[in-house]
């Protein structure tokens, strides 16, 4: 994903969405969308817009999956420390060439008032309606039925890579070693199955950046960032329908 | 701010502020070290910049931070225990003035200082590991 091509995305503007429409759009299913623009001007897309790329609207309270793990991002604390990236890296075995999430950079020249860094955490957006899956051939990448997570079957990938292409957050990349293609599965066989409430990049994280947690839980700090009305949360790549489940938001 | 009186460190920056002079003035300028160049700080975290350029040119002194906020040797602060966001809040190191008061916050604007592994990288003429390959 380049940020040229993110910064050539329609600007609606947040005024054509009203928070309680926005929180209403969450509730029936992740549905709020947004651009993001270079970092310094977000924005989120028209409800109607919106709508357009949602197909049936799930009825209110009634979550696809549960939990429904989802991720938030802040995304303006992230320093690019990057031991998000170690973690993971260390978790789950990701070879050197290879990556389950990365930081994207933007840098913005303010003159005599120095530089700007954006940094946007990049990982797989277990979308709703996930490209990946629907391209895969052999069945080798699927969304649980349970929890959402969009899954490899290692096993039954034979490397065509066309999920690859699909990917609309090129969160994919092809492990040599294993010869399948790998990415995030939010640390499900590695931590959550296991007990852990925590992916381990979001509890590596010193900044604060990375909240994941279960959608349909209303308790959970998860829960009340996305439905925070006074907030405004953004997805990446909106247009193309694929509803991510991680969302991102300034402090 | 205490100030210590040093009258070394106060000649050696009118020699600063006459070499700031001279580069302003576009003369070739081979060394930035006089006024102690760029800082890069590793710990706690990769990684933040610190120019004395800049600081300089805000109008602060070279006793202004050393050696009460900083000693004039690289990489001690680093080796410091309290060298954390946590003591910058307290008011310690970069927070006696980036308290929001004299210069912005130390908890906002991050991006600012902190240049991550990418920014490291760049300036160490090192490729950034790439993660956005693909397609
Ligand atoms: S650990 Fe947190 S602050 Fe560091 S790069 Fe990752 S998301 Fe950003
Ligand atoms: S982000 Fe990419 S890999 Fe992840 S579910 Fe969506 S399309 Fe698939
Ligand atoms: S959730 Fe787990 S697998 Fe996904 S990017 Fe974070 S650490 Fe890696």
């Amino acid at each position: 994903m380049e940020f040229s091509e993110l910064e050539n995305l329609e600007n609606e503007g947040i005024e054509t969405l009203p928070s309680e429409e926005r929180r209403k759009f969450l509730r029936f299913g992740m549905a709020v969308t947004g651009v993001f623009l270079g970092g310094s001007v977000l924005s989120l897309t028209s409800a109607r817009n919106a709508r357009g790329g949602l197909g049936p609207i799930p009825e209110a309270g009634k979550f696809p999956y549960k939990p429904h793990y989802s991720m938030v991002i802040k995304q303006n604390r992230c320093i690019d420390c990057e031991r998000c990236k170690e973690a993971c890296v260390k978790t789950n075995k990701v070879p050197s060439y290879g990556y389950r999430t990365t930081i994207l950079e933007l840098e913005k020249d303010l003159g005599n008032k120095g530089k700007e860094r954006v940094f946007m955490p990049v990982l797989c957006n277990h979308c709703n309606r996930p490209p990946c899956v629907r391209v895969c051939p052999t069945t080798a990448t699927y969304k649980d039925k349970k929890n959402g997570i969009v899954m490899m079957d290692k096993k039954r990938c034979i490397g065509c890579k066309t999920c690859m292409a699909a990917c609309p957050y090129n969160a994919r990349y092809f492990d040599e070693e294993v010869r399948a293609v790998d990415k995030c599965n939010f640390c499900f066989d590695t931590r959550l199955e296991k007990g852990e409430t925590k992916t381990a990049c979001a509890a590596a994280c010193p900044a604060g950046v990375r909240i994941f947690g279960d959608l349909t839980d209303y308790d959970s700090e998860l829960y009340a960032l996305v439905h925070a009305p006074e907030k405004v949360v953004w997805v990446l790549r909106p247009e193309t329908g694929a509803m991510p489940n991680v969302f991102y938001m300034n402090d | 701010m205490n100030r210590s009186k040093n009258s070394l460190y106060r000649s050696g920056f009118m020699l600063v502020l006459a070499v700031v002079v001279l580069v302003l003035s576009g003369q070739a300028f081979g060394s930035d070290d006089e006024d102690g160049g760029t800082i890069m700080f590793t710990k706690p975290v990769m990684a933040v910049v610190f120019e004395h350029k800049t600081h300089i040119e805000n109008g602060l002194e070279c006793d202004s931070c050393h050696s009460e906020l900083f000693e004039m040797e690289t990489g001690v602060a680093e080796s410091k225990d309290d060298f954390t966001m946590k003591s910058l809040y307290a008011g310690k190191y970069c927070g006696a003035c980036h308290d929001g008061d004299m210069a912005f916050a130390s908890n906002t604007r991050c991006t600012v200082c902190h240049i991550g592994v990418k920014g490291y990288n760049k300036a160490m003429g090192k490729e950034t590991s790439g993660a956005s390959g693909g397609h």
